[in-house]
C-alpha cells in the first residue's frame, strides 16, 4: 500500500523535473565549477527575459494559439525606449510607453486572429516581420545607446536575489493568479478547449482572446524592459530566437499545444531546463557555434522524452 | 396541467440547401415534460436551438407567457430562464467542474478574484441534488467519465434556476443509476412547475417521465400526442413514415472456426480481472453488464489501446498480443468505440473523407487515391446507414448528432475487419437507423465475421446475440446461450446486478 502511494507520487512529478535534475548532475560531473551559487545566480539572472516571454507564450498557447512575434516585441521595446530617451523623453516614461506599445501590438494580433479567424501562427509571423522592420528602421540597423544608472537597479540584489528575478517572480504571480483566479483565466482555457462554451455562456470569445493577447503583450513588454536592463542599449535583433525557446519551454513545462491544457508553473521549469543546458554547454567550454546546435538537439530530445512519458501516463 | 409558458408558431429554419424546420408549431406548458422525437436529422436539435436563441428562425414567432419573444442569443435566453443541456459537450476540458458550472458567473471575493471556495461549495451542493456528490468538483472535467461530464452539464443547467430546460439526448451517455437520479430530478422540477423539453431516441423512457410527444420528420411536425394515446408501433410509424414490423433480425449461422479467444485477461488498473471468453466465425457474442463493469476496458485491450497486464489472446488459432491498434487492425480486429465524440471525427472534413479515414491504405494499396471511388464508397454507406445529408461532400460538422455517429460507424465498417467489436453501437441513433445497424450486423455475421457487441440496452443485446457473457466488476459472472431457458431479460438483468450463481 505504502509502496503504491510512493509510486503515485513519483508518477505525478512532471518529467521536466527529472530532466532538470539529470542535466544538472551531468554538467556538474563534467565540470565541478558548475555547482556554485555564483553559477546558479547567473543562470537565474540570464533567464529572466526568456522566463517572462515564456509566461506570455503560455497564455497564448492555452488559447490554442502560438505567438511567433514575442522576439520582435522585446526587440522593439529595447529600441523604442532608448530611441525615445535619445529624443529627450525621460527613461521611465519611455519604458512605460514601450510597455503600452507592447500591449497594443498584442491587441492588434488578438483582433486579427479573432476578427478574421486567421491562424495565430500566420498573424504573429507577419507581426514579427513588421515590428522587426520598424526596430531596424528606428536604429538604422545598428545598436543605439543611452547611458543611465537606472538599468543597474534591476541587476542589484535584494534579499539575496537579483531585482530582475523579483520582477519575474511578480510576473509569475500575476500570470498564475490571472489564470487560476480570474474570469479571463477561465475564458482563456475555454478558448483553447471549447470556444463554443463561451458563446453559450454569453461571453464574446473574440473579446476574451484580445484580452489574452493584451495580457501577454504586457508581459512581453516587461520582458523587453528586463532585456534592456541587461544589454543597456537598444538592440533590434537581441531577442531573435527566443520566440522559439519560449514555445519549447512552454511545451516542456507540460502545456499542450491544444485544448487549453497546461499551467504556467511548469513553464518556469521548462525555461530553467533550457537555460541550464545553455549555461552548462558554455561552462563546459563547448564552442559557441556548436552551442546552439547542441541546445537545439537537447531541447528537441527533451520534448520527445516529455511527449513519450506524457502519452504513456495518459494510457495507464 | 398548467398554463402555456412557451409557444412557437410556424417556425421555419433554413440551412444552405435545405429546410431543417418547415412551418413547425410547438408549445410547452407549466409542469410538463414535452418529448421531441424523430429520426436523426429530423430537426429536433434545430428546434431546440431556435427556442434557446442559438439559431434565428427565418420565419415564425415565439411567445413566452403570451408575450412575443425575440431572443438575441443564448445569453438572452438564459436571462429569460430558458436553458439547455446540449447534445454536444459544452464543457471546457481543462477547467474543473465548479468552474465549468459557473463559467462567466463566477462568485468573486472582496479583492475581485474568483471565490474558488464558494464556487466549489455551490457546485458540490448542486451535484448533491443530482445524487452525484462523488464527483470531485476540483478535478479537470477531462478526467471525468463521459457520464460524469454529462451530470456536470446537467448541474450547470440547473444552476441557472431556469423556468424552461431543454434536454437534448441527456441519457445517451448515462448509466442506469444516473438515468434514475436524472429522472427523479426531472420529476421534481416538473412538480415545481418548470417546463421541460426532452429529446431522446429511447422510447422506453417516454412513459416514465413524459406528458406529451411531438414527432418531427424531415423538418415537419407530424403530430403531437398525449403519452398514453399512442402505442410504440404507432409512434415509430409516425417517425419513420412506414410500418415497422420486426426490429431484430437474426439468421441462423453455423459457427465452426474460432476467431478470437481470450484467457485470463487482466489490465494494469484492476478494472478487468481475468476475463476469458471466445467468439467464433459467424457468431454475435454479447457482453452485457452495467456501466463500469469493465466491458469497454476489455474491448480496448483486445484492440491494443489499453496495455494488457496478463492473460492470453488467440486470433484464428494463433497466439497474438496487439500492442497498438495498428497491429490489431493487421490481425483483422476492429473496434467501434463507445466514445465516438472523442475518438471519432474530423469535423471540418467531408463525410466521404471521414468514411475512408482509417481504411485508405486498404482501399488504395498504391500511393494514389481516387476521389471518385471514395465518394462511391461514401454513397454506399450513406444508403446503408441512411445518413441524412444533401451530399457526402458536406462537412461533417453540419450533420445532426445522430448522423455524425453514423459517419463514425461507416468509418470503421469501411475497414471491413474479420473480428469486429461494437461498443454501444446504437447510442444516440434513431429507431430506423438502429434497425439498419442490426441488419448490418446480421449480414456481417452471415458472411462469417465474428462480432462482439457491448451494449447496456438489454433488449438489443438479447435480440442480437447468439451468446451473452455477463460481466460484473471486471469479471465474467455468467454465460447464456440463445437456446438456454435463461436467455431472457429477467435472468440476465439479475446476473448483471448480482453476479454469478455460484
Ligand atoms: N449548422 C448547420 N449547418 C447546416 N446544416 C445543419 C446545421 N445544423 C443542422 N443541420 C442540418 O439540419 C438537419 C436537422 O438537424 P438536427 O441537428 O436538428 O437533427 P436532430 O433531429 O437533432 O437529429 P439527431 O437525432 O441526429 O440529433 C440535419 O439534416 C442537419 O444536417
Ligand atoms: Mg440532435
Amino acid at each position: 500500500m505504502k509502496n503504491k502511494s510512493f509510486k503515485d507520487i513519483v508518477r505525478s512529478i512532471p518529467p521536466v523535473v527529472y530532466m532538470l535534475v539529470a542535466m544538472i548532475v551531468i554538467f556538474s560531473l563534467i565540470e565541478p565549477l558548475y555547482l556554485s551559487t555564483r553559477n546558479f545566480r547567473n543562470i537565474l539572472l540570464q533567464c529572466v527575459p526568456l522566463m517572462i516571454m515564456a509566461f506570455a507564450q503560455t497564455i497564448v498557447i492555452l488559447t490554442e494559439g502560438i505567438d511567433m512575434s514575442l522576439n520582435a516585441v522585446v526587440n522593439i521595446v529595447t529600441v523604442l525606449t532608448v530611441w525615445l530617451a535619445i529624443k529627450g523623453v525621460p527613461l521611465p516614461v519611455g519604458m512605460a510607453i514601450s510597455v503600452l506599445v507592447a500591449i497594443l501590438i498584442g491587441v492588434v494580433k488578438g483582433f486579427f486572429v479573432s476578427k478574421f479567424s486567421l491562424p495565430p501562427f500566420i498573424v504573429s509571423y507577419g507581426m514579427q516581420n513588421i515590428v522587426n522592420s520598424i526596430a531596424l528602421l528606428l536604429t538604422g540597423g545598428a545598436s543605439i545607446y543611452f547611458a543611465s544608472e537606472l538599468y543597474r537597479t534591476f541587476t542589484k540584489t535584494v534579499l539575496l536575489v537579483p531585482n530582475n528575478v523579483w520582477v519575474a517572480a511578480v510576473m509569475f504571480l500575476l500570470t498564475y493568479t490571472m489564470l487560476k483566479r480570474t474570469k479571463l483565466g477561465a475564458n482563456i482555457r475555454a478558448l483553447g478547449g471549447n470556444p463554443e462554451s463561451l458563446t453559450l455562456a454569453g461571453v464574446n470569445p473574440g473579446r476574451s482572446l484580445i484580452k489574452a493577447y493584451a495580457f501577454a503583450g504586457f508581459l512581453t513588454g516587461i520582458a523587453g524592459l528586463m532585456m534592456l536592463c541587461r544589454v543597456e542599449s537598444g538592440q533590434p535583433i537581441v531577442a531573435n530566437g527566443l520566440e522559439f525557446q519560449s514555445v519549447a519551454a512552454t511545451v516542456l513545462g507540460g502545456t499542450s499545444l491544444r485544448h487549453g491544457k497546461g499551467n504556467v508553473a511548469g513553464t518556469i521549469l521548462g525555461v530553467l531546463l533550457i537555460q541550464v543546458i545553455q549555461n552548462g554547454l558554455n561552462i563546459c567550454g563547448v564552442p559557441a557555434i556548436y552551442q546552439s546546435v547542441s541546445t537545439g538537439g537537447i531541447v528537441l530530445a527533451a520534448i520527445i522524452v516529455n511527449a513519450l512519458i506524457t502519452s504513456r501516463k495518459a494510457k495507464a | 396541467m398548467g398554463k402555456t409558458i412557451l409557444e412557437a408558431k410556424h417556425i421555419t429554419k433554413l440551412f444552405p440547401g435545405m429546410k431543417a424546420l418547415d412551418d413547425v408549431d410547438f408549445d410547452l406548458q407549466e409542469g410538463e415534460v414535452h418529448i421531441l422525437v424523430g429520426e436523426n436529422g429530423a430537426g429536433k436539435s434545430t428546434l431546440s436551438k431556435v427556442l434557446l436563441g442559438a439559431y434565428k428562425a427565418e420565419q415564425g414567432e415565439i411567445f413566452l407567457d403570451g408575450q412575443p419573444l425575440k431572443l438575441t442569443g443564448t445569453k438572452d435566453a438564459i436571462d429569460k430562464g430558458i436553458v439547455a443541456v446540449y447534445q454536444e459537450n459544452s464543457l471546457v476540458p481543462y477547467l474543473n467542474a465548479a468552474q465549468n458550472i459557473f463559467l462567466n458567473r463566477e462568485p468573486k471575493t472582496a479583492l475581485g478574484l474568483l471565490d474558488l471556495k464558494k464556487m466549489n461549495e455551490d457546485a458540490k451542493a448542486l451535484l448533491k441534488t443530482l445524487n452525484c456528490e462523488y464527483i470531485d468538483v476540483t478535478r479537470a472535467v477531462s478526467s471525468l467519465s463521459v457520464a460524469e461530464q454529462q451530470m456536470v452539464e446537467i448541474a450547470k443547467a440547473l444552476s441557472f434556476s431556469p423556468r424552461i430546460i431543454v434536454f437534448d439526448e441527456p441519457t445517451s451517455t448515462l448509466s442506469e443509476r444516473e438515468v434514475e437520479s436524472l429522472f427523479v430530478q426531472i420529476r421534481k422540477l416538473k412538480s415545481e412547475g418548470l417546463g421541460i423539453i426532452y429529446v431522446s431516441h429511447r422510447m422506453q423512457e417516454f412513459p416514465q417521465i413524459g406528458d406529451r410527444i411531438t414527432v418531427l420528420r424531415d423538418g415537419k411536425k407530424i403530430g403531437c400526442v398525449g403519452i398514453n394515446e399512442c402505442s410504440d408501433a404507432e409512434l415509430v410509424k409516425m417517425m419513420v413514415g412506414r410500418d415497422v414490423s420486426q426490429v431484430y433480425v437474426r439468421n441462423k449461422n453455423d459457427f465452426n472456426e474460432e476467431a478470437l479467444r481470450v484467457e485470463g485477461l487482466c489490465d494494469q488498473g484492476g478494472r478487468v480481472k481475468g476475463v476469458s471468453f471466445n467468439v467464433r466465425k459467424g457468431e454475435i457474442v454479447g457482453l452485457a453488464g452495467l456501466v463500469g463493469a469493465g466491458r469497454t476496458e476489455t474491448a480496448e485491450m483486445i484492440y491494443g489501446i489499453r496495455p494488457i497486464a496478463s492473460g492470453k489472446m488467440t486470433v484464428f488459432g494463433k497466439e497474438a498480443m496487439p500492442k497498438t491498434p495498428t497491429s490489431a487492425v493487421k490481425m483483422g480486429i476492429g473496434l467501434i468505440s463507445e466514445d465516438r465524440k472523442r475518438q471519432g471525427l474530423a469535423l471540418n472534413e467531408s463525410i466521404a473523407q471521414n468514411n475512408v479515414a482509417v481504411s485508405l491504405l486498404k482501399i488504395f494499396p498504391n500511393f494514389f487515391v481516387n476521389n471518385g471511388k471514395i465518394n462511391q464508397i461514401a454513397e454506399e454507406f450513406k444508403e446503408k446507414l441512411r445518413i441524412m445529408t444533401t451530399s457526402v461532400g458536406k462537412k461533417t460538422r453540419f450533420l445532426s448528432g445522430g448522423n455524425q455517429q453514423k459517419v463514425v460507424l461507416a468509418k470503421w465498417l469501411s475497414q471491413d475487419p474479420e473480428i469486429l467489436i461494437f461498443d454501444e453501437p446504437t447510442r444516440g441513433i434513431d429507431v430506423g437507423a438502429k434497425m439498419e445497424i442490426y441488419n448490418l450486423m446480421d449480414q456481417m455475421a452471415s458472411q462469417g465475421k465474428a462480432i462482439i457487441m457491448i451494449s447496456s440496452e438489454l433488449p438489443e443485446i438479447i435480440g442480437m446475440s447468439d451468446r451473452i457473457y455477463i460481466m460484473k466488476e471486471g469479471e465474467i459472472t455468467g454465460e447464456v446461450k440463445r437456446e438456454d431457458p435463461d436467455f431472457n431479460q429477467e435472468k440476465i438483468g439479475e446476473l448483471m446486478m448480482l453476479g454469478g450463481a455460484e
